[in-house]
């Protein structure tokens, strides 16, 4: 078995990877896309002044 | 000859880059100045093209973002390696940004959040992400997540850092300028900023704060005349860079300190602390902490951006 690894996944905002295991005979058995990164908003936006929150999850996405 | 860069993000939003862009026909020059080897949200070059590279072979990179998991720091040193010049680009990059918050929770806390409680999750049999999985005989990896988020310095050696978040284009635009003209100035110094603390660019009008009561954004309006401090909101201005434009301060919103600490101090949310507490008006010590205590999440607002590079780094748990 043979694997391909599309590594890093570009011209996105973020970071992703594919890797595809390609069988003898050519066919691809199975691929996956997998998203390498989290920085944790769901988290530590806990405890912030709710007014803040707007100028910090911006920050988010800033594309 | 034409400079070879190369930019690249860790835990980042993309507005780095994007501020890249920004310099709108300016992008242009740059692009006449430097051939770009490597950069993910504009161009398909993969790790494997960087891993050829021999040593040396960008005179600069631009490195955004935080360090958050071992892939980013994995390829923060293998382009330190390939690179003349690395420059961290933007307050993640510089002193953890946004992302550091996160050093006020463990990494559990942080994965079980995203992954298991958040509403929007359905993941019934609780599965969080692991460094190693098999799926069907397919091995397959992740970066390790750490519990704690660190600064690019902190993992690789940064020869220059350009602050903000994001840092204003144009000066993105001036230090690429001083590095195709050779100019750069000597090691670890901050460039495409100022030298001086944001109240001194600051048009608003001063006079001697005594502060008798910190209000939050949404309890009174700001004037657009007066210092913010003075008002009673918290404005990081006293302990952060100058180089932004103010461009918070004149749309009415107090500084959170993007642009980091002026040289020679290693806490920034300190030294605002300190700052704050020469303006609150008060004889007695008593007197100024009763102030000082309706400063909401005091550790977070004075350290905003700046909580990994802050001298506990992160809150002990
Ligand atoms: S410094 Fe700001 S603009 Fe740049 S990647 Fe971090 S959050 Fe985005
Ligand atoms: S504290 Fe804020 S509003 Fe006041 S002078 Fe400094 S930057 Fe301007």
């Amino acid at each position: 078995m043979k694997r391909i690894a599309i590594d890093p996944i570009t011209r996105l905002e973020g970071h992703g990877k594919i890797t595809i295991f390609v069988n003898d005979d050519g066919t691809v058995e199975n691929a996956y896309l997998q998203i390498p990164e989290l920085r944790g908003f769901e988290k530590f936006v806990e405890g912030l002044p709710v007014e803040e929150i707007p100028r910090v999850v911006t920050r988010i996405c800033g594309v | 000859m034409k400079l070879k860069i190369g930019i690249y993000w860790g835990a980042a939003c993309g507005g780095c880059d994007v501020a890249i862009l920004d310099t709108h026909e300016k992008i242009l020059e740059i692009a006449e100045a430097a051939d770009i080897f490597f950069w993910p949200i504009a161009m398909d070059f993969k790790y494997d093209d960087v891993r050829a590279m021999p040593d040396g072979h960008l005179d600069a990179v631009f490195y955004s973002g935080a360090i958050r998991n071992s892939e980013n720091e994995e390829i923060a040193l293998l382009l330190r390696g390939k690179a003349k010049a690395m420059i961290a680009l933007g307050a993640c990059a510089h002193i953890g940004g946004i992302p550091g918050l996160s050093n006020m929770f463990t990494r559990e806390d942080t994965l079980r959040r995203a992954y298991i409680e958040s509403e929007s999750t359905d993941n019934p049999g609780g599965v969080l992400p692991s460094e190693r999985t098999v799926n069907d005989g397919n091995e397959l990896e992740l970066p390790r997540f750490y519990n704690t988020v660190k600064t690019l310095s902190q993992v690789v050696d940064v020869d220059y850092t350009i602050p903000g978040c994001p840092p204003a284009s144009m000066q993105i635009y001036s230090a690429i300028g001083l590095i195709a003209d050779g100019m750069l100035p000597k090691k670890g110094s901050v460039i495409g900023a100022g030298d001086r603390a944001l109240c001194d660019e600051c048009a608003r009008t001063k006079s001697e704060k005594k502060i008798t009561k910190i209000y939050r954004t949404h309890e009174k309006l700001p004037d657009f005349e007066t210092c913010l401090l003075e008002q009673g909101f918290i404005c990081l201005g006293p302990a952060t860079r100058s180089g932004c434009g103010s461009r918070c301060i004149k749309s009415g919103v107090p500084c959170r300190g993007c642009y980091g600490p002026l040289d020679g101090i290693t806490d920034q949310g300190l030294k605002m602390l300190s700052a704050l507490a020469s303006v609150i008006d008060g004889k007695e010590e008593q007197e100024i902490n009763a102030t000082l205590d309706t400063v909401a999440a005091p550790l977070t607002t004075l350290h905003r951006f700046s909580l990994a590079s802050s001298i506990p780094r992160r809150k002990k748990v």
